[in-house]
């Protein structure tokens, strides 16, 4: 259902006013920009040389990165949830998982390990969140991966909560390195085509770097306040 | 090469000794000196304080006095800056806009003169002495002057250079500022105290007569040895 | 709070700033760091320059065409199910919001940092209200408790206080019982929010970005606060400043990159969070319902004139991190929420020259702010004409200033009275001047030599020497 606009012309009108013009009402065409910085970050890099540059800034940002194959991936995942203490853990609901070769270790093992492991589902509401504020671990995977300022971004649907990568004390990125673009432009242009495609944007779009910090407290880095307090990347080589 | 030159008012009044090094070390370089008598201040006390209208008639003053210069050099970055702002200032105007372009593209700060103009890194000057250099705003912010003191000072056989820590900061000055909120511009130049302290340099050095009044006013007060003399002072010491 | 955070004087507000040991150490610590931070984040790129011309092209667009980028973000907003009010004033702010909380039936609202909220003094309606409001951005948390004490810098608002002063107030209001290590504070601060997200009935965020072609909005933290703000409560409310937006997530991008490297250094904070409309349907977190108010509160009177550029501010602080005033005399000298050179530009044009008045003079135009701005606002160049307004056409300025401006005017006009002047000058000042110095001189020159010795008018002035030595020959 639309929502409401209330008070816009009077609002409007007075922007236009002091423009000293009618208001637009014609559709306004962005400008041929004269400068176009963005597009020189890291433009001719390979996917190789932009995984570099990703682990590179992954030391500025507290974040342990770890590379692997498709086949080592249940393996290093279990390294780094044992890491950090094991469970609990909640994951999105991804096809990916089990793809990816996941299942034996989310569905068998680590219940072995006795460590608790919960797929985000929409049809139990808020214990969802309820089980995200408990967990240890939370685990996500990124849509598009920022080489420049190793940032991962996600996108928002009933199967994949927002929470996930927020309210667990730690949180996990699986990342296919086909997903590594140069830097934050990539992902917005990619965006825009995608609400372009399909008339639509997913309600949330997270774009995490690292874990949560503050400075506010005489300049110190804290490192976890309201999010994570510890984050760690899995880049799969061979996706 | 003929070179009219804008002395500023606080050369003219209190700081004699600056205009003539300048004057010397301009004929050393070959250059012809020329000194309008009808030139006065280029105006930035009042406009700076807001006081636009009233600037107008000491620029325009300006403006013609210097209108058949070749070149207008004077030892002050922040007055030459003030010559450069003219032209905004008059912004529109049909007539005095395009003289205060004109006047503009004329005029230099002297070291900006001496290396871009006559193409001079080296004056042959030879200074012995410990120096730091204060990098004042106007002059390298707004005239855009950052290297050529430099150029200058490295050449002068020895002369021992430091650098001054916090060197972007301003020193407190600010024209009207200085009395006007006195005491923030006392934190202000004290801190450029400490810094220029230490450098340990025997010599404050820089290229504005009106922050080194400001610096070297605190530095006297408080009673500190160390020296502070103009640019020009240094390059046309032999 | 408004945005006026002081009944104080100014020069009052100064000299506590001046004898805040702490707080100055404190500022000078931050700008040397975090300039250094900024410095090398934005020169790492090669390009500043025209990173810097893009952000000001694309402010410049948006400005000149903000009623279409307006409509358009209100019309994208309402399709995904996301309510707009146009807010001229405060107080149709405050109304709009009254209502919502009236209908939810709201008793605790959690908040993400937002300084459009602060000027409009939302906190106070809510807690009439009574409301529970809750900040929870870690520094504007600690203020909060502190029987709300003023944010002093815009992005670090508790810079102000030291650990010790947090720890006191933390173990007066929150019974807190360990030491003043921040990670223990911060630890603290974070058991005590979580617990706020959760039960929570609405989340107020501010606005980085809107985004016009997509109806969507974007917050920029390291916290992760505004994600808990906006994922866990029913319904939530968004105060935008009018100017805040981009016309797709391309400029978006580009502005979020200006914004990050200028105000922390980093090349993007810990959390960048991009929301359209209320959750969709099977949605388990986001907001049910989703209330987008813009504000103009004086913003459209700033349009259209000399001060238009103003409003490219993209609230990074790399100009109140430079800024050489503000070093000494830190946030809260500045009696409003908007400190430093930006503050002394936006706070007379927002709150009006009675409150502010002293303000454009708090700056000794070394052009410093204007430098790094990202945006490219020449604040030095408005700082000026603010004095040019109070002088020409607000008539503020002293009589006494008034008259000596008038007498120098007339001076550096002509060249005779000049000459008198300056000749008479060393036997007017002689009563003054031991040996080359003058060490307490008359009139307005007192405030100089209170603190710095003046140099006493040469016997022979320059000009004499030069006409002297023409007529002597060379």
């Amino acid at each position: 259902m639309a929502g409401m606009i209330q008070n816009r012309d009077k609002f409007l009108n007075q922007i236009a006013s002091r423009l000293e013009r009618p208001r637009i009402s014609s559709s306004v065409e962005r400008p041929t920009w004269k400068f176009q910085p963005q597009y020189e970050v890291l433009k001719d890099a390979t996917q190789d040389e932009l995984l570099e540059v990703l682990m590179e800034q992954c030391k500025k940002i507290h974040t342990n990165i770890y590379v692997t194959d498709k086949k080592d991936l249940a393996t290093t995942l279990n390294k780094v949830v044992s890491g950090y203490g094991g469970g609990p853990i909640v994951t999105w609901k991804d096809e990916r998982f089990s793809q990816w070769g996941l299942d034996p270790l989310l569905n068998k093992e680590w219940l072995a390990q006795k460590i608790e492991v919960y797929e985000w589902d929409h049809l139990k509401g808020k214990e969802n969140i309820a089980k995200a504020e408990k967990a240890n671990i939370g685990i996500t995977i990124s849509e598009v991966t920022l080489a420049e300022s190793g940032t991962v971004v996600l996108y928002s649907d009933e199967n994949k909560g927002r929470t996930v990568s927020f309210l667990p004390a730690t949180y996990i990125a699986l990342i296919p390195k086909s997903t590594l673009v140069p830097r934050i432009t990539q992902a917005a242009q990619k965006m825009r085509e995608i609400h372009k495609k399909t008339g639509h944007v997913a309600s949330c779009i997270n774009f995490i770097t690292g874990p949560s910090n503050s400075a506010d407290i005489e300049l110190n880095l804290v490192v976890g306040v309201h999010g994570p307090v510890k984050a760690s990347y899995i880049v799969i080589n061979d996706l | 090469m003929k070179v009219t030159l804008f002395a500023t008012c606080i050369v003219d009044m209190f700081q004699s000794n600056v205009g003539k090094a300048t004057v010397e070390l301009l004929e050393r370089l070959g250059c012809e000196i020329d000194f309008p008598e009808s030139q006065v201040c280029c105006g930035q006390p009042s406009y700076n304080s807001g006081y636009v209208k009233e600037t107008k008639e000491a620029m325009k003053r300006m403006i013609n006095t210097f209108i058949d210069a070749e070149y207008i050099v004077s030892p002050s970055g922040s007055c030459i800056t003030m010559f450069h702002e003219y032209q905004h200032i008059f912004k529109g105007d049909p007539v005095w806009e395009p003289k205060a372009k004109r006047l503009a593209e004329k005029s230099f700060e002297l070291t900006q003169f001496i290396v871009d103009v006559l193409k001079i890194e080296d004056v042959g000057a030879r200074f012995e002495g410990s120096v730091t250099y204060h990098t004042s705003c106007h002059m390298t912010r707004l005239l855009g002057v950052k290297k050529a003191p430099m150029i200058l000072l490295s050449n002068v056989k020895g002369l021992k250079f430091t650098e001054l820590p916090g060197k972007e900061q301003c020193c407190g000055f600010g024209g009207t500022f200085a009395v006007k909120m006195a005491q923030i511009s006392e934190q202000m130049v004290d801190e450029k105290v400490r810094h220029v302290e230490e450098t340990g340099a025997e010599y404050l050095i820089g290229a504005d007569v009106a922050c080194l009044m400001n610096i070297g006013g605190r530095i006297d007060r408080v009673g500190k040895p160390i020296k502070v003399m103009h640019i020009a002072e240094v390059l046309n010491s032999r | 709070m408004s945005m006026k955070i002081s009944t104080d004087q100014f020069k009052e507000r100064v000299d506590k700033g001046i004898h805040d040991d702490f707080m100055r150490g404190a500022v000078a610590g931050a700008q040397d760091g975090m300039g250094v931070k900024r410095r090398v984040a934005t020169e790492e790129l090669g390009n500043w320059e025209e990173w810097r011309s893009h952000g000001e092209e694309i402010r410049q667009h948006v400005l000149e065409n903000l009623d279409y980028y307006l409509e358009q973000l209100s019309e994208n907003v309402a399709k995904r199910g996301g309510n707009v009010f146009f807010a001229q004033t405060k107080e149709e702010a405050n109304e709009y919001i009254r209502g919502v909380v009236k209908k939810k039936e709201a008793k605790k609202i959690v908040k993400s940092k937002s300084m459009v909220t602060e000027e409009i003094s939302l906190n106070a309606m809510l807690e009439q209200e009574g409301c529970e409001v809750i900040e929870t951005d870690l520094g504007e948390y600690i203020l909060q408790i502190d029987d709300n004490d003023p944010p002093s810098h815009i992005v670090v608002p508790a810079l102000h206080k030291n650990k010790e002063q947090i720890r006191e107030v933390f173990t007066e209001k929150l019974g807190y019982t360990k030491t003043s290590k921040p990670e223990e504070l911060a630890w603290h601060a974070r058991q005590m929010l979580r617990k706020e997200y959760l039960s929570a009935d609405i989340g107020i965020t501010g606005c980085n970005f809107a985004v016009a072609e997509t109806g969507s909005f974007s917050l920029v933290t390291n916290e992760g606060n505004a994600d808990l703000v906006t994922a866990l409560p029913k319904t939530q409310i968004t105060v935008m400043g009018m100017e805040r937006l981009v016309p797709t997530f391309e400029e978006m991008e580009v502005l979020v990159s200006l914004l990050t490297r200028s105000a922390v250094g980093q090349k993007l904070t810990s959390y960048i969070t991009v929301l359209t409309g209320p959750k969709e349907a099977l949605d388990v977190d986001g907001p049910e319902e989703f209330h987008l108010v813009i504000v103009d509160n004086g913003r459209s009177k700033i349009l259209g004139g000399e001060f238009q550029s103003v409003l490219q501010c993209i609230r990074c602080a790399a100009c109140i991190n430079v800024c050489p005033v503000y070093r000494h005399v830190g946030g809260h000298s500045y009696g409003s929420i908007y400190s430093g050179p930006i503050g002394a530009v936006l706070s007379p044009l927002l709150g009006g020259y009675d409150e502010f008045k002293e303000l454009p003079y708090a700056s000794t135009l070394c052009g410093a702010c204007t430098e790094v701005c990202p945006v490219k606002i020449p604040l030095h160049n408005l700082l000026h004409k603010h004095r040019e307004v109070i002088v020409e056409k607000e008539g503020k300025a002293p009589i006494s200033e008034k008259l000596l401006m008038k007498a120098f005017g007339l001076g550096a006009a002509s060249p005779l009275m000049y000459k008198l002047g300056s000749k008479m000058a060393p036997a007017a000042m002689n009563p003054f001047t031991v040996g080359e110095k003058i060490t307490k001189g008359p009139g307005p020159l007192k405030a100089w030599t209170d603190i710095r010795d003046f140099p006493a008018p040469n016997k022979e002035r320059f000009r004499d020497w030069f006409k002297n030595r023409e007529k002597g020959g060379k």
